[in-house]
């Protein structure tokens, strides 16, 4: 291992630790004195300035002059920080708002620190092209890990709360006491049979909408339209459909009754787009060279589509249509407002009677805390919600895994 | 049952119908065709004869693709496609208002440039056509068959259940052949069918191109001239979407009329 080497993993290392300070001051807003930040980046700068003048002196190449010249704007961009008062107040500007200094440092040192792990790939690489390329390799990898951050923190965090609250008596009965006591037995028994409802009635509509789209319609203005309307209803907001269910399914069609059928369908209305688009999908992906090798055959369209475009796109509609399910399992606006009661609800036992149902469970029980005693209760919820949702996806990851079809 | 439309179609529609001289299967008429706006076939005028092979020679984008897409009506999965004039099949005309798309493709059988078995079994490729056909037939009868004749029952008889797309390309050329043979049609359409192949692959077509014309009638669309010599009885060359020359292919290829059939048979254009 050369020095030049040495100095680069040095620097990696140094402002890696530079970048999780810097992190660790946003995300818990502990405060960092400005000679924390200034200190760090000198001993960055310091560390440049070596590594610079080593690699210059090994080989009187300009680009070996790099981290010096770096070294020397990291030692400015230190010394130009000292000049950010300690609060810098916006109202003079019309915006009520007084930024820290601390917040500012902290930025510098995430900014920075990042910045110069990816530039040490350079001097590790002696400045050749293979440098640039790790150096970039190591960008994306930082991403993805930031990406993936927040889904295992949400994982980890609802599983550590969670799991101390699901017990027999949890999974087995219903709710006693305002949720202080008892389970949800009801509830999951409402959130399955919601989804069941719900695929029942979007399966249908979605294929045969997707086969429409994708086989029968020209590729023309009224084809466009229906899509754009696929398209907003994808973007509706839930909380719309779950007015819309009410105003429409509950007081035209029910009645004023809530009940588990106006549920489905307002979450069947929410689903469709998602079953509709992936199925399209699906069927587009089976090569036109198949229809046309079935109709040369002297099929029909139909029979085209049945025996041949259908079966290879049937795993990725049931994906697409899974993965909707999955969306609708979790949903509480559609279904507040249509379908479920925090309790009395009972099991499902008709269409047309109220049931309870596992996020609006949750939402109720967050209300709830601070004047009763359920908040064991509702990360044991969060928890059971998880799994189910979780359990849907990785179901449906299964399914087109197992019947991937190659063409 | 096609007879009987037929005998049907002759007496209601004289129009439709056209004696054709004897020994000739297909007959176009001042075929023209559109896509959108760009006229890909203009005035083309050829006759197909019965247990003969046709080949349609000529350079890239001249239109002998579309043209042989044109004699069982496939352009019509294009929408913006247009035709004007008339193909005679057997003196019925198959742009007819009445004519029946499907009972056209089950007479005249099309294989593609790619290999495009389905993703099913060997046999159930082969049994396909009979079975959207309604045709009523015994599945293993007709697979040894239609195997047979397309020569490559031998390499498949021992797998006819596995998938399809686990055959070389080569073998899936000469499947999807196979495949065409099972609606037993009269005509078969090849479009440019060797163009994926390797060169023995390509010779065993070749081979089997001769063994059908016993049976039925072949137009083949090649790019290769070597193979339109080899294998066809008559050659069309094609140029900017119009038919230049027509004619037996000893004479287009050693006594050509035009002087652009020869410049591209020559191979000093094109």
């Amino acid at each position: 291992m050369s020095i030049r080497k040495l100095l680069a993993i040095w620097i990696f290392f140094v402002s890696i630790v530079i970048s999780l300070i810097g992190f660790h001051s946003l995300a818990v807003q502990s405060e960092i004195e400005y000679w924390t930040m200034a200190g760090s980046l000198i001993l960055l700068s310091i560390s440049g300035h070596a590594c610079g003048i080593h690699n210059y002196s090994t080989k009187k190449d300009g680009k070996n002059l790099f981290m010096l010249i770096y070294g020397s704007v990291i030692l400015t961009i230190a010394a130009l920080s000292f000049y950010i008062p300690d609060v810098l107040d916006l109202r003079p500007w019309e915006i009520y708002a007084r930024i820290p200094d601390h917040f500012f440092f902290a930025l510098i040192m995430l900014f920075v620190g990042i910045f110069t792990s990816y530039l040490s790939f350079r001097p590790y690489h002696n400045y050749n092209k293979e440098g640039a390329q790790s150096g970039a390799l190591y960008v994306l990898h930082v991403t993805i890990l930031l990406t993936l951050l927040p889904l295992f923190i949400i994982i980890f965090n609802i599983i550590f709360r969670g799991a101390g609250g699901i017990t027999y008596e949890f999974l087995t009965e219903d709710i006693v006491s305002m949720g202080e006591q008892g389970g949800v037995y009801p509830a999951i028994l409402g959130t399955l049979a919601m989804i069941a409802l719900t695929a029942i009635i979007v399966l249908p509509l979605g294929v045969g909408t997707a086969i429409y789209l994708a086989e029968y319609a020209r590729k023309g203005l009224a084809v466009r339209l229906i899509r754009t309307a696929v398209n907003i209803l994808q973007g509706t907001p839930s909380i719309v459909h779950g007015l819309f269910g009410y105003a429409f399914f509950v007081l035209i069609v029910f009645n004023g009754q809530k009940c588990l059928l106006a549920g489905a369908l307002t979450l069947a209305i929410l689903t469709l787009p998602i079953v509709t688009r992936s199925a399209e999908e699906a069927l587009n992906a089976v090569p036109g060279d198949l229809r046309d090798a079935s109709l040369a055959l002297g099929a029909t369209k139909w029979q085209t589509i049945r025996k041949v475009v259908i079966p290879p796109s049937l795993p990725g509609i049931l994906t697409g249509t899974v993965l909707g399910l999955g969306r609708a399992a979790g949903e509480t606006a559609p279904i507040m407002f249509t379908a479920v009661y925090f309790s009395g609800a009972g099991t499902p036992r008709s269409l047309l009677r109220p049931v309870q149902a596992l996020p609006y469970h949750l939402l109720s029980l967050y209300r709830l805390v601070g004047y009763r005693d359920v908040e064991n209760q509702a990360w044991a919820t969060a928890l059971l919600l998880l799994i189910i949702v979780l359990g849907i996806n990785i179901s449906a990851i299964i399914v087109r895994e197992k019947y991937r079809q190659r063409f | 049952m096609i007879k009987k439309i037929l005998e049907i179609l002759k007496e209601d529609c004289e129009c439709a119908y056209k004696g054709l001289p004897k020994g000739m299967k297909m007959r176009v008429d001042d075929f023209d065709l559109w896509y959108g706006k760009t006229q890909a076939i203009t005035s083309v005028n050829m006759n197909i004869q019965k247990n003969k092979v046709t080949a349609i020679i000529g350079p890239s984008g001249c239109g002998k693709s579309t043209l042989i897409r044109s004699f069982n009506r496939m352009n019509d999965t294009i929408p913006t496609v247009r035709t004007e004039g008339h193909v005679w099949l057997d003196g019925y005309d198959i742009y007819d208002d009445t004519a029946d798309c499907v009972e056209i493709r089950r007479k005249v059988g099309m294989v593609f440039q790619k290999p495009n078995p389905f993703p099913f079994s060997i046999a159930n490729n082969i049994y396909y056509g009979c079975q959207v056909n309604g045709m009523d037939v015994a599945k293993d009868e007709v697979v040894e068959r239609c195997l047979k004749q397309a020569a490559i029952w031998e390499e498949v008889k021992d797998r006819l259940s596995e998938n399809a797309l686990s055959l070389s390309g080569g073998q899936q050329q000469r499947l999807c052949i196979a495949r065409a043979l099972a609606i037993e049609p009269e005509v078969i359409l090849m479009d440019e069918p060797c163009s994926a192949l390797d060169p023995i692959a390509t010779a065993k077509i070749e081979d089997l191109i001769n063994e059908l014309k016993k049976d039925y009638t072949v137009v083949i669309v090649t790019h290769n001239m070597q193979q339109a010599a080899r294998v066809s009885d008559y050659t069309a060359y094609m140029y900017l979407g119009e038919l230049i020359e027509f004619g037996k292919t000893k004479q287009i290829f050693e006594n050509p009329r035009e002087e652009s059939t020869e410049k591209y048979i020559t191979g000093r254009f094109g």
